[in-house]
């Protein structure tokens, strides 16, 4: 009896089972007012922590401009800690939103600890079709992925990371929109009022004006074009355009177009003369993106920096730092390379100070069935000297709210390049993220 | 000769009012799922082999037969992104990038087994003109033809409950007739404002097997939206819409 109770056990579970079937799943799929509930305020953000470990180039222009004083020896180790703190409190037509990031950076220049307002505005909406922001906001203006020559309003991003916040400046806004049924689908302008004053957007170029921008945004024939300016005398009057279209539903293509006028360039020649010019620089850009059937993206795009150096002025810089490092070797004098230190902060220090570019990128979401996982690999290259970085990465988003990132970075250049003249000759990196 | 004629006529009347209007059909079956114009919250859940599970939580809002907007709600890691669809044209807003890239239906902001045309579900006779309409038992097929090469699937087969004219199951098929994934319609459930329809969409695929994705719709209300709701400048202002 007993043993014929125990035979009929997995057919009653079995049954039970498929009795409880419908009921488990619909346990599993509830879904509370809780999870939709919308609250007056939010509290957000992430928190970060990048090692990094570093591959010294000790014959490179830039470890010797940078370390010319003590020796680093072959290798260097940074610690990096990011808390971003975001919060927004909505009442009626108003809204007000706050973002900060806070850096902590151990390395060897010891440790420091850094907090920024990245965002600071407060947001009114009288109706769908206007905004009016006032305060500090980031306007990340232009199609381009790596590079946004007609970011006029925007501080450069980092074509390494290109998707990390950036810090704003402090403007007044508006944005109007208009719908239309026809090839015109949408009409939008954005006009911007940015001053510079001491203590105010001071770092954004020559004090006591205020500098009027915009940007009209169309949605023609299903294409985003973009046409945007900025006048007013901090920097010189430019103009721009730009857009972003879908050829086929899985291959893009956007592009941009930058005129500046009366640009200055400043140069410096072996012997360490400098010689400023002055010219109409034009700056573009023109990208695909493509998303294959196996869910590969790949990423590339050219860009002309109108503003670069050619190779013979960035010889001139590296030469430099070479004749500075070898008069403080000879009597201690840094003269020469306090001066290129000086060149640094402006046009040479720039993440891509030359003028033509290439970067290209593919990424493979969960090959191999590995879940969560995706791999990409990264290369940007300078196709004035043929120098160039590779960066491997790997992805994983496997845990909620989780993100792991492990990257590396080689640079690759002969003496003279932008790459071949870099401190590192490569980089590890991991970065843990926690959103919450 | 005239009562041949007579018959005739009538049997072709006759014929004729049965005949099933696929295009009429397919539009009643769009309007059974969803006003024109609404708003709505819904979980996707993707379930992994093994049992784990991702959820993210959406609101989203429609207007016509081609305007879709879709903000993230949770989890934390996704809060703020938000999705516009025109048409074919697709764009993805995160916070973090600051501003509007294009996306395509393919792809999917999620992952899991729905991709974003999934997610971002047009009316489907806005997609797709009916080839065939059959009825089978209690339901009706209806064999659906992507109007243009940009429309996610090339070929749908849909069937439908005869009664409540609202779907089943769909079968998402390439041109050459694969089966890329099949879409469960589930637990009818009554919304309330004349909305009753099914509150859980399950999808599987042979392409992703043992894995699963889960959408379950809540607070389906009819909702108009003027157009400018839709467009890129209005996408990081989705939230004001809640």
């Amino acid at each position: 009896m007993a043993r014929g109770t125990l035979a009929m056990l997995p057919i009653l579970a079995l049954a039970l089972l498929l009795v409880m079937g419908p009921d488990c799943r619909a346990e599993d799929y509830r879904f509370d007012d809780a999870e939709m509930e919308k609250k007056p305020y939010h509290v957000g953000g992430y928190a970060e922590f990048r090692p990094l470990f570093f591959g010294l180039d000790r014959d490179a222009a830039q470890y010797l401009l940078k370390f010319y004083n003590r020796d680093e020896g072959d290798t260097a180790t940074e610690y990096n800690g990011k808390l971003q703190l975001e919060g927004s409190l909505e009442k009626g037509v108003g809204r007000l939103f706050v973002r900060t990031n806070s850096d902590y950076r151990n390395s060897y220049q010891g440790a420091s600890f850094r907090t920024t307002i990245y965002d600071g505005y407060l947001s009114l909406k009288p109706s769908s079709s206007l905004t009016l922001d006032i305060g500090k906001k980031s306007l990340r203006w232009g199609k381009g992925y790596a590079w946004n020559p007609v970011a006029f309003l925007d501080r450069p991003k980092d074509p390494d990371d290109p998707e990390l916040n950036l810090e704003g400046f402090i403007i007044a806004s508006a944005d109007y929109i208009k719908s239309f049924t026809g090839p015109v689908q949408t009409v939008s302008f954005t006009p911007v009022l940015l001053p510079v004053y001491d203590r105010v957007n001071d770092d954004f170029g020559t004090l006591r004006h205020v500098n009027a921008g915009g940007r009209l945004y169309l949605l023609i024939h299903d294409t985003d074009i973009d046409l945007v300016f900025l006048a007013g005398g901090s920097r010189t009057n430019r103009y721009g355009v730009d857009f972003s279209r879908n050829i086929t539903s899985n291959f893009e293509v956007h592009g941009e177009f930058a005129y500046i006028e009366e640009f200055r360039k400043r140069t410096v020649d072996a012997a360490g003369s400098t010689t400023e010019r002055e010219y109409d620089a034009k700056s573009w850009l023109l990208g695909v993106r493509y998303l294959s059937e196996a869910e590969t993206t790949c990423i590339a795009e050219y860009y002309r920096n109108g503003t670069g150096f050619s190779k013979s002025e960035m010889r001139g810089f590296f030469s430099t730092i070479n004749e500075g490092f070898a008069a403080f070797r000879a009597g201690g004098d840094d003269s020469l390379l306090r001066k290129a230190a000086s060149l640094a902060e402006g046009g040479y220090g720039r993440m891509n100070p030359m003028k033509d570019y290439l970067y290209a990128r593919v990424s493979q979401k969960e090959p191999f069935d590995l879940l969560y996982f995706t791999p990409a690999l990264t290369s940007i290259i300078n196709l004035d000297d043929g120098s160039f970085s590779l960066s491997p990465e790997l992805l994983y988003t496997g845990v909620t709210n989780l993100e792991l990132r492990l990257k590396a970075n080689v640079l690759v250049g002969e003496a003279g390049s932008e790459y071949g003249e870099k401190q590192n000759d490569y980089r590890v990196e991991l970065r843990a993220r926690y959103y919450f | 000769m005239r009562s041949i004629t007579a018959f005739i006529l009538i049997l072709m009347m006759a014929l004729s009012a049965h005949a099933l209007d696929g295009g009429e059909l397919l539009k009643q079956v769009d309007r059974n799922l969803n006003p024109e114009s609404y708003e709505s919250y819904r979980k996707l859940i993707n379930i992994e082999p093994d049992g784990r599970k991702k959820e993210y939580v959406l609101f989203s809002v429609k207007k016509g037969t081609d305007k879709v907007a879709a903000l993230f709600i949770s989890p934390a890691s996704e809060k703020g992104r938000t999705t516009l669809r025109l048409g074919e044209n697709m764009w993805l807003y995160m916070p973090t990038v600051g501003k509007p890239i294009r996306i395509t239906s393919l792809q999917s902001v999620v992952g899991g087994v729905f991709n974003n045309a999934d997610i971002l579900q047009l009316d489907y006779a806005a997609e797709y003109d009916v080839e065939k309409a059959e009825e089978t038992g209690g339901e009706y097929l209806l064999h659906l033809k992507a109007k243009t090469g940009t429309v996610a699937y090339d070929r749908l087969r849909l069937w439908a409950d005869r009664q409540r004219k609202l779907p089943v199951r769909i079968e998402c098929l390439t041109a050459a007739g694969m089966l890329i994934k099949t879409i469960y319609f589930k637990e009818v459930k009554d919304f309330g404002g004349g909305i009753v329809r099914p509150s859980v969409i399950e999808t599987d695929s042979p392409l992703f097997r043992g894995y699963k994705s889960v959408m379950i719709f809540a607070k389906i209300r009819k909702k108009t939206f003027k157009d400018e709701v839709f467009t890129l400048t209005f996408m990081p202002n989705l939230e004001s819409l809640r």
